[in-house]
């Protein structure tokens, strides 16, 4: 029984290894000049696509990096190759560099940090090659194109519901993203604009950053939930921090009703609301995303359209209606029961 | 010796000082600190850290380096979280957490102790395959609906939280083997040195191995706790655990040069990190400041811990008047703080 185990596991982990490595491969090809062709472009059989994801480690990213997989088979035209960024700025700008002087037809880059890879982004467009910035969107690339979900809408309009939900007097934790992180900023200004400032009566016990991660949150409600024992709301700029956080008063009596408002739409949030855990999210939907992606990249490349700047929606998602997204999450094999 | 034997020796205790201040002035800034609730709060946020910097500790003392803890551990929990959705087997999932800990550091071993590869090199390959290997099984996402697997790291036996039951165990178990067996002898004196040892009919690379296994039995067992804590399957859980793992042991009074190291120092490093960050969140420092405070607080504590020693080797020296032998035996700071060290 250990023998086969063990190398059932061992078997396992050398696949990964070569799959790395294969990936490694893809995209270190160095020495290749750029090219300086900015004339217009050429019809082609078919093109070649790199699409440079954030992490693969960040479990909205890897479900992007996916879709995009997905939505790419649908183009006969279109070879979809993705490298991931490794939650690094120097490795995603490496990846751009390479992705230019492989001269890959068109990039679809995920920026960790819009400002450190807005340089290399101009690199790619002054080299001419169809260059499209999603998730989140980097501004003031004259040239480039972008597909985004709007980060301060997305906080909005949970805020907005939470608006009326959130009790007199009530107290709130927020959860916050990476410090500087533009999606996070930006939900955390729209909870400012749409909430806080017209809710003077609420008070906000303890705020943090969590880094978007569920571990991280628990620990920080578990701490604040002893050093407060009144909290009426979570308020987390992603729904991992929210699941997490809630989880750390799980089964405690004194937090029995406590809303928590997210947003991302993950498959265990919009589990978590249709049981009536969660109160509310803001879908960001990754399938849409990279369907839009998809189309952005094509239309593009075959000249269909000289410039595409689009945003997806962001519904909202409430115990209401989360049984249709738990069944779109089943049918995409997200949620398995 | 018979002089330092007379008197109170404070520097070998002073992490356990240390960790005492920590308490008290904690106490003190926050009325909640000392509630029962909140303890077994710390004990439980401690327990996946603390196990994981035991086996750091193991390797460390033993002259070697695990730099994939953090990975192995999400490798591992994972894959328990899975087997556990297919089979409803809370035993089959624990057992199979800890056979992919055990794995991956049998990988380890094996390069380390039989191909004489640097342990920095070894484990950051397998970080990076464990990662992708965990990654590949979960094509990124999340494992949802763990149903009663969360009983092991959210469940209480008693009033006593089961995470902090296990790092008891665990604590007790490492205490034994590294104080208690022929095993740890062995770790000590390879890590002290290594030829030495070889001389002395230590089969090094057994030893290395042993090492090995034991940190993949404690990172696997991290890893079920810390996704049973968390109720779901993280693939990116554990990212940069690897160094706080390490970072216990180091102020617990752990050699990096190897062959010295305790286990009560060990849990004192850990608990200072653990008490620290529970009383910054009790009284709503934010994470930039915490982060300055963590960092100070670490290099001041080892560097009192360090300075302390020296001054009681110098000492040593003085009462000893021979120069040869006690400056040899105190050269490396916490070598005659350590029984199994000095008795090998």
């Amino acid at each position: 029984m250990k023998t086969p185990t063990r190398r059932t596991f061992t078997a396992g982990l050398a696949a990964a290894a070569v799959a790395v490595g294969l990936a490694g491969c893809g995209g270190v090809t160095v020495g290749n000049p750029g090219s300086d062709d900015t004339a217009e472009r050429t019809q082609k059989d078919s093109y070649r696509v790199a699409y440079i994801a954030r992490a693969q480690v960040d479990s909205f990213a890897a479900w992007l990096a996916n879709e995009m997989k997905d939505e790419a088979k649908d183009y006969d035209d279109i070879s979809l190759q993705v490298f991931d960024g490794q939650a690094d700025d120097e490795v995603e700008n490496k990846m751009i560099e390479n992705a230019v002087a492989n001269k890959f037809d068109a990039i679809i880059i995920q920026a960790n940090n819009g400002a450190a890879q807005q340089p290399y982004i101009q690199q790619a467009v002054d080299a001419g090659i169809v260059t499209i910035t999603t998730n989140p969107r980097v501004d003031g690339i004259e040239g480039a194109n972008s597909v985004d979900a709007n980060p301060y809408d997305q906080g909005g309009v949970v805020a907005k519901l939470a608006l009326e939900q959130v009790p007199q007097n009530a107290k709130v934790v927020v959860l916050n993203g990476p410090g500087g992180n533009f999606h996070s900023t930006q939900r955390r200004k729209a909870w400012e604009a749409e909430f806080f400032e017209k809710r003077p009566d609420v008070e906000i016990v303890a705020e943090d950053i969590a880094n978007w991660n569920k571990d991280e949150a628990l620990t920080l409600m578990e701490d604040w939930s002893l050093a407060n024992p009144q909290i009426d709301a979570i308020i987390s700029m992603n729904d991992n921090m929210a699941a997490g956080a809630l989880e750390a008063v799980k089964g405690k009596s004194a937090f029995d009703g406590i809303l928590a408002y997210g947003v991302d739409g993950t498959p265990e949030a919009t589990l978590m609301i249709q049981k009536g855990e969660m109160t509310a999210t803001a879908l960001q939907n990754a399938a849409e995303l990279a369907q839009l992606n998809m189309k952005a990249v094509h239309d593009l490349l075959t000249g269909a359209e000289d410039e595409v700047n689009v945003d997806i929606g962001n519904p909202l998602i409430t115990k209401d209606n989360a049984q249709k997204y738990v069944d779109l999450y089943k049918k995409a094999g997200l949620i398995t029961q | 010796m018979t002089t330092k034997l007379k008197s109170f020796d404070a520097s070998r205790y002073s992490i356990f000082i240390i960790l005492a201040l920590v308490f008290v002035g904690a106490s003190f800034l926050s009325p909640n600190f000392l509630s029962v609730d909140n303890q077994l709060n710390v004990l439980r946020q401690v327990a996946v850290i603390t196990i994981l910097a035991y086996g750091a500790m193991t390797l460390i003392i033993g002259g070697m380096i695990d730099l994939s803890a953090g990975a192995v551990m999400a490798f591992a929990g994972v894959s328990s979280v899975m087997v556990y959705k297919d089979t409803q087997s809370l035993l089959l999932a624990v057992l199979v957490g800890i056979a992919v800990g055990v794995a991956c550091n049998l990988v380890n071993a094996f390069l380390v102790a039989t191909l004489h590869t640097p342990a920095f090199i070894v484990t950051l390959g397998m970080m990076l395959m464990a990662r992708g290997a965990v990654l590949e099984l979960t094509q990124g996402q999340n494992v949802l609906q763990l149903g009663d697997f969360v009983i092991i790291g959210q469940g209480t036996w008693g009033w006593a939280p089961v995470p902090a039951l296990v790092l008891l165990l665990i604590t007790a178990v490492i205490w034994y083997l590294m104080n208690q067996t022929r095993y740890g002898r062995g770790v000590y004196a390879v890590g002290g040195n290594e030829e030495a040892a070889r001389a002395a009919g230590i089969a090094v690379a057994w030893v290395k191995y042993k090492a090995f296994v034991v940190n993949g039995v404690l990172v696997g067992i991290a890893g079920v706790i810390f996704m049973s804590r968390v109720n779901a399957g993280l693939p990116n859980a554990g990212v940069g655990y690897e160094l706080q793992a390490i970072t216990a042991p180091i102020i617990g009074g752990t050699s990096f040069s190897g062959g010295v190291g305790t286990t009560a120092g060990t849990l004192a490093g850990a608990l200072i990190v653990g008490l620290l960050g529970n009383i910054m969140n009790l009284t709503g420092v934010g994470s930039y400041i915490q982060q300055i405070v963590m960092g100070l607080i670490i290099v001041t504590a080892v560097a009192y811990d360090v300075w302390s020693k020296r001054g009681r080797t110098r000492t040593t020296i003085l009462r000893s008047g021979r120069r040869g032998e006690p400056a040899a035996a105190g050269a490396d700071p916490g070598a005659t703080a350590d029984p199994p060290a000095s008795g090998t």
